[in-house]
């Protein structure tokens, strides 16, 4: 920093180094509301993580029927012995040091899913929008149209018992790219008619029968194939898979995974991953088609830049602020959802503590009016949620500035 | 336009039939026998092949290639994803696995209730949600509007189960106002006209079971409507903010027209657009939350049916139950995308 704020030769002295993020951390903490968001994510992340770790809990062995269902007491009584903030549930356990832990649950399922839901999501996005924007090299065009090749391939491979016809169809894919010579209405009866023998017979040796709706399937696949398959074909199928999971509302979905899975915590993160892959995908897609018209990207390109250092150097640095602030706001929906899932008896299992799970084993003593059981868990859940959602709004205003109002 | 629409529904049909897929391949997530796994390890040998035999569970999943070996083309496309396709194409989800009644029977019974709850909640979010987002964007940086946004930032962060949970201790068990569980007092009996309580005892003239009626669906719609209300408030004052910075605004105000007048009649009409958006959206989460809500509640719709059927391992219902709410949703969707092109004269479908 020194030397930044030498003059230079010309007399003029020169401003303060500023950078991108560090402009960002100004604005960010300048923000009463954000920064209100950062200290409930902080005191929340290092409370479960400093408890995690120097306040051992055994949920297992923690039992004790005399304390059955007490109200918060910050003062020993006669009746009740030990200090109990948050009072006592069903078995007598410290709701205030199973909130504590819970936490820990709790932001491990938002990391992790949102995790899954980031990698997957964002992978997919990227690679669909820069190919639906950017050609594909003749070497990438030979390794999609293989793949399709292999995957279509491996119907009338399986049909025929047989999985040589399959990477039979993969090779015939990448020659479909990379040849160039015979015309177009040529190549679509040669390969069909190479996809027909490369289905039909291997099939012959399983059944007539069989080996006449392998062959079919055989040119079918080799006229899609006949040519090079373009980048936005990849795209198409990989939005169109996202619909489909779109179709859902995502805490159907997840509940519905996990339903049928079994309950357990680390179901419950599989699922809230894969319900959330699309809005990472979506996402992704929308600032890389937009990036790639960037100025700077095209002269990358006329200079020759290869599409990995495209994707690497020059797309994927420019995607972390909106990513940065959607895995933000994400954390608050995981928490949400893995709260719904537990409280339904899908989450953790029992005698694990974790936040959804507690008020799902408390409500029913709503009632008899012990309303400690519900009421702290669901406000912690509350509170570190809206702690995210705080942080990502001001994360929003603090990473794009153009849309602070 | 028309043409638009058959472009549209044609492009339906994948993601209807990738929903099938999923629907379909979730019985497949079951570890294990999935008979076994419905009637319990101890279940008897003759009653796991009952269930075998009601689910397909011994055809293929997709192709049969040992029918095809035959010759048999019927045997090869006899397969469970086909007969699971084809009993849906004619209306048949299929049977409950205890109660052994038809699934599509029994949602048709309950889905009025599912739908009464949901549309009483979009009601009130709207009604409360658009007016809210209207008065914080014209009374922006004030006290007022910060005073929504942060109860609307709150309402966004809220785990409608813990909402629902605290209403129940204060209005029911503190303040006894409602009661907590179920559509109506036991001792009313309402015709059923068309299935939603409130329409059926204003055509009856039970005046008395209405007010009952309302009074049990209070609790419930509160819950609901809370993450709907937050967000579509949210979107409006944002939509409105940005429509008010337009040209179009600042002429209308350069001419002298009256601030309401502006507000409503030139911002709000394109203000509303995404806001449309985002009921579409709401309307799939509030089906889905109708599971956790109605749960609360015992609120004998669809959602309390789904969460029964998964605590009693009832597999078929749980997915009767998913894919008719992702068929309502992925319709309502469909409506919004429609409702574009009357609303947004600019937008013109090819």
């Amino acid at each position: 920093m020194e030397s930044s704020r030498r003059p230079d030769p010309s007399g003029i002295p020169l401003r303060r180094r500023r950078t991108l993020w560090g402009d960002a951390w100004r604005r960010l903490i300048a923000s009463p509301t954000a920064r209100l968001g950062m200290a409930i994510v902080l005191t929340f992340v290092l409370g479960t993580v400093l408890a995690h770790f120097f306040w051992p809990y055994d949920p297992k062995t923690d039992l004790d029927y005399s304390l059955k269902l007490k109200p918060p007491n910050l003062r020993p009584t006669a009746e009740v012995p030990s200090i109990h903030p948050f009072g006592t549930d069903k078995l007598g356990r410290d709701v205030f040091r199973r909130v504590v832990h819970g936490g820990w649950n709790s932001l491990r399922v938002g990391v992790i899913s949102v995790g899954i839901s980031l990698l997957v999501g964002g992978l997919l996005g990227l690679l669909a929008g820069f190919y639906e924007s950017v050609p594909m090299t003749p070497g990438e065009r030979v390794g999609l149209t293989g793949g399709v090749g292999l995957a279509l391939g491996a119907i009338p491979a399986w049909l025929a018992e047989n999985p040589i016809p399959a990477v039979l169809f993969a090779i015939a894919g990448g020659l479909g790219a990379s040849l160039s010579s015979p015309s177009r209405s040529r190549r679509w009866l040669l390969f069909a008619g190479v996809g027909a023998l490369l289905g039909g017979v291997p099939a012959l040796f399983v059944s007539p029968y069989t080996a006449v709706v392998c062959a079919l399937l055989g040119a079918a696949v080799g006229a899609l194939i006949a040519f090079p398959l373009s980048g936005s074909l990849f795209s198409n199928i990989v939005m169109r898979l996202m619909d489909v999971i779109l179709a859902f509302p995502s805490i159907l979905l997840a509940i519905a995974i996990v339903a049928f899975l079994g309950p357990g915590l680390d179901r419950a993160m599989i699922a809230i991953g894969f319900v959330g892959i699309p809005t990472y995908a979506r996402l992704m897609r929308a600032t890389v088609l937009s990036l790639v018209q960037r100025d700077y990207v095209l002269a990358a390109q006329a200079l020759g830049a290869g599409h990995s250092r495209l994707i690497f150097r020059h797309i994927l640095p420019n995607t972390l602020s909106p990513i940065i602030v959607q895995s933000t706001l994400g954390m608050g929906s995981a928490i949400i959802w893995a709260g719904a899932l537990g409280f339904l008896g899908l989450g953790a299992i029992p005698p694990e503590p974790e936040w959804g799970a507690m008020l799902g084993d408390g409500y029913r003593f709503l009632t008899s009016g012990a309303w400690w059981a519900v009421t702290f868990p669901g406000l912690a859940i509350m509170l570190s949620v809206l702690g995210f959602n705080l942080l990502g709004d001001g994360l929003r205003d603090a990473l794009d500035p153009r849309l602070t109002r | 336009m028309t043409r638009y629409l058959i472009r549209r529904l044609i492009s339906m049909i994948p993601t209807l039939l990738g929903v099938t897929v999923i629907v379909f391949l979730l019985l497949r997530l079951i570890p294990g026998d999935p008979a076994v796994a419905m009637l319990g390890e101890h279940a008897s040998q003759e009653n796991v092949q009952r269930i075998r035999e009601q689910l397909g569970l011994n055809r293929p999943l997709f192709l049969d290639r040992e029918a095809l070996k035959q010759g048999d083309l019927k045997g090869f496309l006899d397969s469970q994803y086909i007969r699971f396709l084809g009993r849906l194409v004619q209306g048949d989800l299929g049977a409950s696995i205890h109660r052994r009644i038809p699934i599509a029977t029994e949602l048709r019974q309950r889905f009025p209730a599912t739908v009464e709850l949901a549309l009483a909640a979009m009601v009130v979010a709207v009604a409360l949600g658009i007016p809210i987002g209207i008065i914080s964007a014209a009374r922006r940086n004030t006290w007022i509007d910060s005073l929504s946004m942060v109860g609307a930032l709150i309402g966004v962060s809220m785990p409608i189960f813990w909402l629902g949970l605290m209403e129940i201790m204060l209005f029911a068990v503190i303040l006894n106002w409602f009661p907590i569980g179920g559509r109506l007092d036991h001792a009313m009996e309402v015709r059923r006209i068309t299935g939603l309580l409130l329409v059926d005892t204003v055509l009856t003239g039970q005046w008395e079971a209405f007010v009952d009626a309302v009074k049990h669906l209070a609790m419930p719609v509160m819950a609901l409507a809370t993450i709907p209300l937050a967000i579509i408030a949210r979107m409006t004052r944002a939509s409105m903010l940005e429509v008010l910075q337009e040209d179009y605004i600042r002429t209308a105000r350069a001419k002298g027209l009256h601030q309401r007048l502006v507000l409503f009649r030139h911002a709000l009409k394109n203000a509303l657009l995404p806001v449309v958006t985002i009921i579409g959206l709401q309307t799939g989460n509030l089906l889905a939350g109708a599971i956790l809500t109605e749960t609360i509640f015992a609120w004998p719709g669809i959602g309390k049916w789904v969460y029964d059927a998964i605590i009693g391992r009832d597999y078929p219902v749980v997915q009767g139950g998913t894919l008719l709410i992702a068929l309502v949703f992925v319709l309502v969707n469909l409506l919004v995308d429609i409702s574009y092109a009357a609303l947004d004269p600019r937008i013109h479908y090819e």
